[in-house]
């Protein structure tokens, strides 16, 4: 909302200079955005929040620069009886009609003869063009004028385009068209309030006239409209039509009715001022008299929401008198609040605490720190996931955030797939077409931009939610993501080493995962499934997390070419259910142990699994532990085979072992391997 | 007796010492004098072939030939290290060591934490410390706790502030447009006293521009207890805003309008850049509005059950994207979403 210095002034007698007229409205929550310098003058432009339709007019400000200012509002003194329309005054001569009183609580019609038609003077032009409102005809311009000095919507009809002597504001019926002033035709739905002669409609009530009906250089008579519309029906109304208007702005955010028929009443005078005519006509739709609101409020509560003991019955009371409340006292130290129409947003007595607080200044008000409120401290999925990130940097994995809204194509290869992903009603683009049921292909996404940016080596990590369809609802689920791409070189003093990221580097993320949520690796069942490119990872009866290479073909839609991504996703939720978190100190063993390498070359297609376990059944209880040290294939071993050292520790609890029995224990174990595998041992 | 004795050396020393000009130089020579068989070691070596009463004389003599030589390549050093700046310190070290320092540090490479999780934590942590307790919330939720539960009607215009995604085929549920929502979960699972924060992602349909996106970050908090008052709310948060922003900010409270907080207000803290005098950051206001707050609507604790003539209580909400860009001087928030490994390596 825009308002002039000058304007500001015909109200209120404020002689401060304009930026710090500015600090103090701002101050109290009137936030001005800017002062531009125009002439003579100065153009505020503030910000108003949707609580107070009050100040979207000049006199609304007036009041609170009045208050704040320790000054008087100048308002002429009209008699009301000047311009109340008494209830059936002129019935006889024309009509209005309201299908429902809450769609329309009060409408005014005044019917003005004899104008005529033609620019604005000056002063009202230039008034109007410093605001931002373009000039259109001296009539059109004296509606606006006073909508935006006193915050009452008009409309001005051309009266003989109107096919009858009565106005109806009715809902639309369905198949109606309007053809509007801005020269869009519209069709009308129930859902639309109008202002309709007796045959069609003439206005989208209080969002914008009807072409057909304008006032332009040729009209002869004036029929002003000064009405109040319900304002969800004005913004639903708006909305449906796609509509925007200073009227409907207005009305939707609540417009005074006690203030309607006098706004209609300086309409006239204005009019008859810069476009001569004669008011002959004034009707209205009778009244509903609204009881005004009445609210208690005590120094006490101030005082208890506030912590500002400063503040004083006085200052309650001159504060709230200042902005146009009456009030009157009650008991020691409460006043009853009579609350004036304008002000829809007071209705508690916390709102006329906030009237108080605003005008002492919230400045004022003390700083003070409230007792510390002890939490239990518990370990929840948040705690847990702060340690997993740290983990995960330790690992050289940076984090990432990528948007949880994706289009859906992206989707495609993926599982689950865009078959169980959420879909966006009301997706601004395809960015937001889908909510993610799985966080690879973000990450993919990512890895793709970061090659692009020449990057050799990408390590990624992202924890967030994943949302599936899950029937008639929606599952909403913590995970993690993954994504390794690229080949790193490791500098180990001597020289670097270059290291492509494969399965086992995911297999060692999600094995030190584990173990800092106190689960061993060896609980873990890696399971093929039928795509060659996925590895399950189990524990005890919960599928975990799952491995996985990324097809070529997906990532090129990526724009990943020859490279391979190797990606993990875990469940947090399941991992953490089987967190062991309470840490228990094991002594270590009091015995030595014996240890005993195994060099042996087998068929390639024998698991290392499988070793370890025929080693661990063929050596028995004194086998403590076996450990892979080398593993090779190549040249010094014949195509399809592979070379294999495993480590095998001895020990017992109970005693110290001695060599020879381990040495026959062992040989048995080699013999074993033989037998069994078919392993030749080295 | 070896061929050497005390006196050529102590002659020859003064005209080598003079030549040197370089570290290696230094090292060759202190090398040929002090080394382990360098030329004093060889005089040491010496003393047990001299007759006994020569002995103590002859020891002190080396030991003072070899403070001197000792002293003189310090001072020598020192002028070499002056005359090639600091960096040749380490030509030096090299030498002695047997490494070349310069070479790369051998070191696993340690992943970074994005920004926004760091400046989300620095938050949740600053107001850890007065006792508020982390909760978290589900990013879809309901129409109720997402705007009716927390007294913003359905048809009023305070709802064009919270453009919201609609889930298909989901009737009333969306993603949530603030984390406030938590509030009113919080509220209905636990009785006053309270004080909680709450960190989460939000959506709003906003078009993508250098400030604005569809997705962000916000951290909601709020006390409820008996005597909870407005006064406690400035101070939590100017505790919050010179914890996270340097104890020598200015900070203001304005009133404001929210539909779930009376009395309402935005919270500003002098501009850091033009340290209040006005900048094209700030607009020229000197001031930056980092986070809106207020005392919980009665009407809101009425929907939780609280009874508002009772408990009272605060609550605040911030942008965290915002936070981090004032923190770091970032100026798109794009960047925070495109996860461009050089823009992580420096958080």
């Amino acid at each position: 909302m825009k308002f002039t210095y000058s304007w500001l002034k015909d109200f209120v007698g404020v002689h401060i200079a304009p930026g710090r007229l500015a600090d103090i409205l701002t101050m109290a929550g009137l936030e001005v955005g800017s002062i531009t310098p125009v002439g003579n003058d100065f153009v505020f432009e503030v910000e108003i929040t949707s609580n107070r339709p009050d100040w979207l007019s000049v006199v609304g400000i007036a009041r609170e620069v009045a208050a704040l200012t320790d000054k008087k509002i100048k308002v002429p003194v009209t008699a009301r009886a000047a311009y109340r329309i008494a209830p059936g005054a002129s019935a006889k001569q024309f009509r209005i009609r309201i299908e429902s009183k809450k769609d329309c609580p009060v409408y005014t019609a005044r019917i003005i003869r004899d104008v005529h038609v033609g620019p604005s003077p000056a002063w009202l032009k230039e008034r109007l063009e410093a605001i931002g409102c373009r000039s259109i005809n001296n009539i059109v311009d004296a509606t606006n004028y006073i909508m935006f000095a006193w915050g009452q919507p008009l409309h001005a009809f051309d009266l003989d385009k109107l096919n009858s002597d009565t106005i109806v504001v009715r809902r639309a019926r369905p198949g109606e068209k309007l053809v509007l002033i801005d020269g869009q035709q519209k069709s009308l739905t129930g859902e639309v309030l109008v202002i309709a002669d007796t045959s069609a409609p003439v206005a989208v009530a209080g969002i914008m006239g009807g072409k057909g009906t304008e006032v332009d250089e040729r009209t002869q008579h004036v029929l002003l409209e000064a009405a109040v519309f319900n304002p969800v029906v004005v913004r639903l109304g708006k909305r449906v039509l796609g509509l925007q208007s200073d009227s409907a702005y207005r009305f939707e955010r609540g417009v005074d009715i006690a203030g309607t028929e006098y706004a209609s009443f300086l309409a006239v005078e204005l009019i008859r001022e810069v476009a001569g005519g004669k008011n002959t006509v004034s009707v209205r739709s009778p009244l509903l008299e609204a009881k005004a609101k009445r609210i208690r409020v005590s120094l006490a509560a101030v005082h208890a929401l506030t912590g500002a003991k400063d503040i004083s019955a006085g200052h309650v009371k001159r504060i709230l008198s200042s902005l146009g409340f009456g009030v009157k006292a009650h008991t020691k130290g409460s006043f009853l609040v009579e609350v004036p129409s304008f002000r829809p947003d007071v209705n508690l007595e916390a709102d006329l605490i906030e009237e108080v607080a605003r005008i002492f200044g919230y400045e004022n008000i003390p700083t003070t720190l409230p007792p510390i409120i002890p939490q239990p401290d518990v370990i929840g999925p948040h705690e847990l996931v702060v340690q997993l990130k740290n983990t995960l940097l330790s690992l050289g994995l940076d984090e990432v955030i990528t948007h949880s809204l994706i289009p859906r194509d992206i989707l495609e290869g993926f599982d689950p797939g865009s078959a169980q992903a959420p879909e966006i009603m009301n997706p601004l683009s395809k960015e937001q077409e889908v909510l993610r049921p799985t966080l690879l292909p973000s990450l993919i996404r990512c890895v793709g931009r970061n090659l692009n940016q020449k990057q050799e080596y990408v390590a990624v990590f992202e924890i967030a939610n994943i949302f599936c369809n899950a029937g008639p609802s929606l599952k909403e689920e913590l995970f993690l993501g993954v994504a390794l791409c690229g080949r790193r070189s490791l500098w180990l003093g001597e020289g670097a080493v270059q290291d492509t990221p494969g399965f086992l580097h995911v297999k060692g993320i999600l094995q030190i995962v584990c173990e800092r949520l106190g689960i061993k690796l060896q609980e873990c069942a890696f399971v093929c499934t039928a795509a060659p490119d996925i590895i399950e990872a189990h524990i005890g009866r919960l599928r975990v997390g799952v491995m996985t290479r990324i097809r070529r073909e997906i990532l090129e839609r990526f724009d990943i070419k020859n490279k391979d991504v190797f990606a993990l996703e875990i469940d947090l939720a399941k991992l953490f259910s089987l967190a062991r978190l309470g840490k228990k100190f094991v002594p270590w063993p009091v015995y030595p142990e014996i240890l005993r390498d195994i060099s042996l070359v087998l068929k390639e297609e024998i698991p290392v699994a499988q070793v370890k376990e025929t080693i661990r059944k063929l050596a028995g209880n004194f086998l403590e532990a076996t450990e892979i040290t080398d593993y090779y294939k190549g040249k010094q071993i014949e195509t399809g085979f592979k070379g294999l050292t495993v480590s095998c520790r001895y020990r017992s609890s109970e005693r110290t072992l001695t060599d020879a029995e381990i040495n026959a224990l062992h040989a048995e174990v080699l013999r074993g391997l033989t037998d069994a595998l078919g392993a030749r041992i080295r | 007796m070896s061929g050497i004795d005390i006196e050529t050396i102590k002659n020859s020393l003064d005209a080598q010492l003079g030549e040197i000009s370089s570290f290696q130089g230094l090292e060759e020579c202190r090398v040929k004098y002090l080394g382990r068989k360098g030329l004093l070691a060889q005089l040491t070596s010496s003393i047990p072939t001299l007759p006994a009463e020569q002995r103590p004389v002859f020891g002190q003599q080396v030991n003072a030939l070899k403070n001197k030589i000792e002293s003189a390549l310090a001072t020598i050093e020192a002028s070499l290290v002056g005359k090639a700046g600091t960096a040749s310190a380490g030509p030096t070290a090299v030498i002695r060591s047997g490494v070349d320092i310069g070479l790369p540090a051998v070191a696993q490479g340690v992943g970074h934490l994005h920004p926004i999780t760091q400046v989300m934590d620095e938050i949740c942590c600053l107001f850890g410390r007065m006792g508020f307790r982390i909760v978290e919330g589900p990013e879809v939720e309901t129409e109720y706790n997402n705007f009716t539960g927390l007294n913003i009607p359905l048809e009023h215009p305070s709802r064009d502030a919270f453009d919201t995604f609609y889930i298909k085929n989901a009737p009333k549920l969306l993603l949530r447009s603030h984390t406030s929502p938590v509030q009113v979960r919080a509220m209905k699972q636990a009785k006053p006293p309270l004080a909680v924060v709450v960190p989460g992602r939000v959506y709003r349909p906003d078009a993508v521009d250098a400030s604005h996106s569809f997705m962000f970050h916000q951290v909601e908090g709020f006390m409820v207890d008996r005597g909870i008052r407005l006064s406690d709310l400035k101070g939590v948060l100017e505790f919050f805003a010179k914890g996270i922003f340097g104890q020598e900010i200015n900070m203001r409270f304005r009133p404001h309008f929210f539909p779930f907080t009376e009395p309402s207000a935005e919270v500003d803290i002098s501009c850091k850049i033009c340290k209040g005098k006005g900048c094209s950051v700030c607009g020229r206001k000197g001031w930056l509005e980092i986070l809106g707050s207020g005392m919980i609507h009665p009407n809101v604790l009425r929907n939780v059950g609280y009874d508002p003539d009772i408990y009272t209580g605060f609550a605040f909400g911030m942008g965290v994207e915002r936070i981090a860009m004032l923190k770091y001087g970032i100026d798109d928030i794009r960047l925070f979403y495109e996860n461009d490994m050089r823009f992580l390596a420096q958080f």
